[in-house]
């Protein structure tokens, strides 16, 4: 995705915008990321450069929680512990 | 029938028609495609204009001829499957405005997404999201654009209430859309197949109208009604009828 499409983007969840944009994987668009809502700490993955912006009950902790174990590094420290739909235990 | 089997089912069969058509465009079954969009109100102009695979013959109508669509317009499209409409808005709003497809269906997103960057398209973007949920700020788009999806969403008010919300005072929807005329037999409703055929999930016209009017749209007005006939059984003639609709948000 391209970063001036985080104009606007809000969480499906409680509407709040701005979201916060995290860039891990970067080539003319950003390829794999984070965007995380600071209001409800719910986050949703940027992979293969689509923003998966699901609401709870469509998303797969299956697929969710391997992205999450892979950049746990990358993420916010009370994302990686508190963020919702998952988080780690 | 439970709101999440619906979405799952819808899911998955649009999941299939887009993994399906990737392998079949060296065959006619694109230019049955292209006919089926082209007696729904595409120009052949218009279709030969786009990726052939973003044509999947999905809708029922063609909104972006009818939305009036302007240089620098912000335009949604509400579940925009392969991009069809979203690469027809794109030549009318130019680079100074931009197009946002949003999709539940990862496969639908994907290909769209692979099109517009083969296209070299930078005033086009996709995002995976759900219509009853959108991931789009408050009074932000000028106009939402739909073709025939509105009636696969189980809950149709909280649809157009979360369309009501992202559009901007003095922003419009122009949706083409299924509805029925009159009341639908009760096993083609629980039937999953009508579901994502487009038909299960049509309201009755006047009651799809008053929802639009509830959630708030003002000058609410059809400005094309057919009779849809492809794919409908004998049963079913006549009874379904392809509408598009033009609504305002007035400014606050």
């Amino acid at each position: 995705m391209k970063k001036r499409l985080m104009d606007i983007l809000a969480c499906p969840i409680d509407k709040h915008h701005p979201l916060d944009l995290y860039v891990f994987k970067e080539n003319e668009e950003i390829e794999e990321g984070l965007i995380v809502c600071s209001k409800c700490l719910r986050w949703y993955p940027i992979r293969d450069e689509i923003p998966e912006m699901l609401p709870d009950e469509l998303r797969k902790e299956s697929e969710d929680m391997p992205f999450l174990k892979k950049w746990k590094d990358h993420f916010p420290q009370n994302i990686v512990f508190e963020g919702k739909p998952f988080r780690l235990k | 029938m439970e709101n999440e089997k619906v979405k799952d089912y819808v899911k998955k069969r649009y999941a299939e028609i887009a993994n399906g058509s990737q392998n079949c465009c060296s065959s006619s079954c694109c230019s049955s495609s292209k006919d089926i969009s082209e007696n729904i109100g595409y120009s052949r102009k218009e279709l030969d204009d786009i990726p052939n695979e973003a044509v999947l013959g999905l809708g029922c109508g063609n909104p972006v001829a009818l939305a009036g669509l302007k240089q620098g317009n912000i335009v949604l499209d509400l579940g925009s499957g392969a991009g069809i409409d979203v690469f027809l808005a794109s030549k009318r709003v130019g680079v100074s405005g931009k197009v946002i497809g949003v999709d539940m269906t990862e496969a639908m997103i994907n290909k769209a997404t692979t099109l517009a960057k083969d296209r070299g398209l930078i005033n086009v973007e996709f995002r995976l999201g759900e219509i009853e949920a959108l991931p789009i700020e408050d009074n932000s788009v000028d106009v939402v654009i739909s073709n025939c999806v509105i009636n696969l969403c189980p809950n149709k008010k909280k649809a157009f209430i979360e369309i009501f919300r992202v559009l901007k005072g003095g922003g419009r929807l122009v949706i083409s859309d299924l509805v029925t005329n009159g009341k639908l037999p009760k096993e083609v409703k629980q039937s999953f197949e009508a579901w994502a055929g487009c038909i299960a999930g049509a309201l009755e016209k006047d009651i799809y109208l008053k929802i639009i009017e509830e959630v708030g749209f003002s000058k609410i007005k059809i400005i094309k009604e057919i009779p849809y006939t492809f794919d409908v059984s004998k049963q079913l003639q006549g009874k379904i009828l392809s509408i598009s609709v033009e609504a305002h948000k007035m400014v606050a």
